[in-house]
């Protein structure tokens, strides 16, 4: 028990994070990725989707930028999932869960949207999103 | 969950060709570049699953991903392909005004959610204070108790497993309805990419329709009696 009582004290120091300054935090911080940096690459993901969505007239492009939105999602989804089952919560596995049904979604959503395009092209004879405005007042 | 030593590395690797990848989906010219860039930046974003120790999952994106709904994009570039694209006579982006409304909007998002997931972390792992030395040591004793595989050199996870068991357990009912919503997804993308011929012979135009178009295309009458 005194043994124990010298010991702990020993190892709780050793495993102390040390107080670090400028350059060295960077530097352990890019040899350590952790959560938060799968949640910034996620979110990078997401904007860059935003960003193709808002600003390309080629309604397939649209498309590939919608599944970049939604695998930017996924990836969050499955980062939380891990750093929950580190933390011991039992039901952590639950965002694996969401990550199928999500991709489920985006099959089933590329699947639809593609056949949209195709009839459009037969109908309008274009793919440019500006040109497509029967919904323009 | 922090990575060390070569996940480290490979995050690194792959949260950069994810990243660069998804930029050229959007700013290549031609239709099919995109399409094959969309695909490395999934793969990429697969090899972060499999770091975050989600094999399946990753195994799932590449299957659906690359073997399904990419070969989709490629067959609709194919079938609806303008050309004026890769040419350079047609503008790829919207109009000047609106590229630059959208980017500063992009702008302002990408600051509030690298604030926000900083500040918000940082209250997170206030809660979780967990070291990478100690969370190396905890799982090194988790890995313990899973069983070697052939080569001795692994261990085998039981990822799988516990998503199969979970997903049969608790969320058997929205399994079902994603399959029906894949049924309808099925159905709908066939009913919406018919010709109009194809629609004809099945019987499926209105009869005012089937006249007017008759009068457009005289083969359609003669496609009539087939669906009688």
């Amino acid at each position: 028990m005194i043994m124990f009582n010298l010991i702990s004290p020993t190892l709780a120091f050793l495993f102390q994070e040390a107080p670090r300054s400028g350059f060295e935090q960077i530097k352990y911080s890019a040899q350590n990725p952790d959560l938060a940096k799968f949640l910034v690459i996620g979110a990078l993901l997401f904007i860059i989707g935003v960003a193709g969505v808002l600003t390309r007239r080629n309604i397939i492009v649209i498309f590939m930028s919608i599944e970049l939105i939604l695998n930017a999602a996924n990836l969050n989804f499955i980062a939380f999932s891990r750093y929950l089952s580190l933390t011991g919560d039992p039901d952590a596995v639950a965002g694996q869960i969401f990550t199928v049904f999500v991709i489920v979604v985006a099959a089933a959503e590329a699947a639809i949207g593609l056949g949209i395009v195709i009839a459009l092209y037969r109908n309008k004879e274009t793919i440019w999103v500006d040109e497509i405005d029967l919904l323009k007042w | 969950m922090t990575l060390s030593g070569y996940e480290a590395l490979f995050f690194w690797i792959f949260a950069l060709a994810a990243i660069f990848a998804g930029l050229l989906t959007v700013m290549a010219r031609n239709a099919v570049h995109s399409a094959l860039f969309l695909i490395s930046s999934l793969v990429s974003v697969a090899a972060l699953f499999v770091l975050a120790r989600a094999e399946f999952i990753a195994g799932v994106q590449i299957l659906v991903y690359v073997g399904g709904v990419m070969v989709l994009f490629l067959f609709v570039i194919m079938l609806v392909n303008v050309g004026a694209e890769e040419r350079g006579s047609e503008e790829i982006f919207n109009n000047q005004r609106q590229v630059a409304a959208s980017l500063i909007f992009c702008l302002l998002l990408v600051g509030g959610v690298l604030y926000s997931v900083n500040r918000g972390y940082q209250g997170l792992q206030e809660q979780h204070k967990l070291t990478p030395e100690v969370a190396a040591v905890q799982e090194a004793i988790r890995n313990q108790s899973l069983t070697a595989s052939a080569t001795g050199s692994s261990r085998m996870t039981t990822d799988s497993e516990s998503l199969a068991g979970s997903l049969y357990r608790y969320a058997s009912l929205p399994f079902e309805i994603a399959s029906v919503l894949l049924l309808v997804a099925i159905i709908g993308s066939v009913m919406l990419a018919r010709t109009l011929r194809q629609e004809a012979s099945a019987d499926d135009l209105g009869p005012e329709v089937l006249e007017e178009e008759i009068v457009r295309d005289p083969e359609l009458a003669k496609l009539e009696p087939q669906s009688e």
